[in-house]
């Protein structure tokens, strides 16, 4: 993603983001529309509702004109019922000074004094009002020839709920629709943001190792860009790793040759070591060292690049775990300590490649004899499910901010500074690593007592990659060269789990 | 009498160190460059071990060590890039006895010919044996099967040797490798089964399904009279 400003909302996930703009989207959109309905509707039905009133007060005005005019002293009541009302109407007259009203509750003073003013003095007039807290409307006509006014009230109160429920329900449909929005907001972001799952995890995948992990290409044109733009740059990274893997393969093997010349041609100077003058002895010892360093670098450059390019194999072999540990550390040279083998696991025998637990062993004596003064316990000691090989020394112990990180390649600590000539080629540890690795096991280094290191290897008792070499057919360079086809009886060994760890 | 031994590898170089270092240690060198010379060399005059790399122009080494058994059983090394390879399954299938790894230690490959050298001289080990359809001469350094002789390199025969006079017992392959081959510890278990395959193709009727030559599985081989 390309960097932005600091935008607290960008903290929020996408999809909550989508989610969030759509139910705003929602809400504005459902707002309007409920207002424009509300305002639109509320003009309406007042305007119904006016035209209403006023005709049935023209209508109520004009009969009690008539009947007004018809003799000189009428029945006020009679009139009023005669006159065509609605409920919630009220009608009142004046008459020579004099009000009637249709109710109790009205009377000239429920009439607003402006508009009684006006319609007194001969105008028509309407007016909206308050009357008790509820809206009302009153309409006042004046009725010259009779020598009075008619006036109609008109409550409005259930106009006013009718208005009240339109927008309770308006207000309703808009949240309505706002939940609805961030719900299809919130659907449309989880549904068009699956892919970059499926992105993720695939690039999740390839980060765990396995490369060649790719995408399925999608019918969605938009999906599909994006699918073949990811695969292309995976097939970027491979053709880059691989060609660095090459690379370093291809120098490897090159380097080979001539140090087979000067590893042969140093025996030969070797065996006349004593011949030499004293001079000439010590550049040969120097350049003895120096090419045996070389040489283990070499090794362990050749081992990696096995690694890197997935052509390293277990020779898996079944072994007592406590002899081959005694031979590793006699081979190592780390012949003063006695090696310790728990009881427990005494005898256990378990599918190894013994060449590569001799590096192991090796590397790690190595390392202890150049960072640490050398071993102080070499323990072979049972763990649920594995058994563990420990190399303790005698420290300084390394540091937990490089516990990690000695077990990369070239990494050297800094208790590495302190040494003039080293003869580790910077790869041992990660080659511990690796070899371990291979076996399905753990390496890892801790605190022993008083500031000694415990560098721990733990072996599982089921290796993970069994089966090889020894069951594997070899496919010959050349083809059709092999006298006979490979059978069953050429399996040899196989791996056993070891009964028990004692 | 110094043992000859026929150096085949294509880089000049390595040729001539190598050549120092096992005329120090009092071997006979003949060098050839390419399979077509060693060839023809041993042709013209055989040597007591071979040491052949595995990459060369012209006919590999594979094939030529193919070629070479053919004609004859004398012990053969070959030089390997790589330990872990096809390369060293395929050579051992080849007819090799031994390999070694470049870049190699002198001292390393004198030490693996002076094993091989040592296994084609001495022939002690039980009197004639025999079994099934199978009789072994270790005086005579031969192996007949219905009576007619089957063609055994010298590391077949002393493996042949080794598991007819432990007739009946398991063998691990740790024990084969030290008493054939003269490893330690770390020897390769791999030199142990294809030499057993090998074996077999030539005592079994039905190498797939071998009577004599067994697999104990998880443990080694033993013969089964």
């Amino acid at each position: 993603m390309l960097q932005h400003g600091w935008r607290p909302w960008r903290r929020l996930g996408l999809r909550s983001r989508v989610t969030v703009a759509f139910a705003l989207g929602a809400l504005a959109l459902s707002a309007t529309m409920a207002t424009l309905t509300y305002f639109t509707a509320r003009q309406f039905i007042l305007h119904e509702r006016e035209t209403a009133i006023l005709r049935q007060a023209y209508v109520n005005a004009s009969l009690a004109r008539s009947s007004l005019l018809r003799s000189h002293s009428p029945d006020i009541t009679q009139l009023f019922s005669s006159l065509d009302t609605v409920p919630g109407s009220m009608s009142v007259l004046e008459r020579h000074g004099t009000w009637y009203a249709t109710s109790f509750s009205v009377g000239e003073n429920s009439i607003p004094a402006s508009l009684r003013r006006l319609v007194l003095h001969g105008t028509p007039a309407t007016q909206h009002f308050a009357l008790d807290g509820s809206a009302q409307m009153v309409v006042g006509v004046p009725l010259p020839a009779a020598d009075a006014a008619y006036f109609e009230v008109f409550s409005l109160a259930e106009l006013a709920r009718t208005l009240q429920i339109l927008a309770l329900a308006l207000t309703g449909a808009a949240l309505v629709t706002t939940a609805a929005g961030a719900v299809t907001g919130r659907w449309a972001s989880s549904r068009a943001l699956r892919p970059l799952g499926e992105v993720s995890k695939a690039a999740e995948t390839i980060a765990g190792g396995k490369l060649e992990t790719r995408l399925l290409t999608a019918d969605d044109p938009d999906l599909s860009a994006l699918a073949a733009s990811f695969n292309r740059m995976s097939d970027a990274l491979l053709e880059r790793i691989s060609r660095e893997v090459r690379f370093t393969s291809d120098v490897s093997h090159e380097l080979r040759s001539p140090l087979t010349t000067l590893a042969t041609s140093l025996g030969v100077l070797e065996a006349h070591h004593d011949e030499l003058p004293p001079r000439s002895r010590r550049a040969l010892d120097l350049l003895t060292a120096e090419i045996r360093k070389f040489q283990r670098t070499l090794d362990d450059l050749l081992e990696i690049s096995r690694m890197d390019t997935g052509s390293a194999e277990l020779l898996l072999d079944d072994v007592d775990v406590g002899e081959l540990a005694r031979h590793a550390a006699d081979a190592a040279g780390a012949t003063r300590i006695p090696v310790d083998v728990d009881p427990a696991v005494a005898g256990l025998r378990l599918s190894l490649d013994k060449r590569r637990i001799e590096r192991v062993v090796a590397n790690l004596v190595t390392n202890a004899a150049q960072y640490a003064g050398g071993v102080t316990r070499f323990a072979v000691e049972p763990a649920p499910g594995a058994v563990r090989l420990v190399v303790a020394d005698c420290g300084p112990g390394v540091p937990v901010a490089e516990r990690e990180r000695i077990f990369e390649r070239f990494y050297r600590g800094q208790a590495a500074g302190d040494r003039g000539a080293t003869d580790g080629s910077g790869l041992g540890l990660s080659l511990v690593a690796e070899h371990v690795r291979l076996h399905g096991g753990r390496v890892w280094v801790e605190d022993g007592h008083g500031g000694e290191n415990r560098f721990v290897v733990e072996l599982p008792y089921e290796t993970r990659e069994t089966h090889e070499t020894h069951e594997t057919p070899s496919p010959a360079r050349t083809n059709g060269s092999r006298d006979r086809p490979f059978t069953a009886t050429d399996v040899s060994f196989e791996t056993e789990t070891p009964q028990g760890a004692g | 009498m110094s043992s000859r031994i026929l150096l085949v590898e294509d880089d000049e170089r390595i040729r001539a160190s190598t050549r120092l270092a096992l005329e120090d240690e009092g071997y006979e060198v003949e060098e050839a460059g390419s399979g077509e010379v060693a060839l023809n060399r041993f042709s013209e005059q055989a040597a007591d071990v071979v040491l052949l790399d595995l990459m060369l122009p012209g006919i590999d080494g594979f094939e030529c060590c193919r070629l070479l058994r053919r004609t004859s059983a004398v012990p053969v090394i070959m030089v390997t890039a790589r330990t872990d390879t096809h390369d060293v399954i395929a050579g051992l299938e080849a007819g090799a006895d031994d390999y070694v790894t470049k870049p190699f230690v002198a001292k390393e490959l004198t030490a693996r010919i002076k094993a091989l050298l040592r296994r084609a001289r001495s022939t002690g080990g039980p009197s004639a044996l025999s079994f099934g359809d199978i009789e072994v001469r270790p005086d005579e350094g031969t192996v007949l099967r219905k009576g007619n002789e089957v063609h055994c390199t010298r590391t077949e025969f002393r493996l042949l040797c080794e598991l007819a006079a432990n007739a009946g017992k398991v063998l691990s392959r740790e024990q084969l490798l030290d008493r054939v081959w003269g490893y330690d510890y770390f020897g390769d278990g791999r030199l142990v089964d294809v030499h057993v395959r090998r074996l077999r193709t030539k005592i079994e009727a039905d190498p797939g399904n071998p009577r004599h030559v067994m697999t104990v599985r998880g443990m080694g081989y033993k013969l089964a009279i």
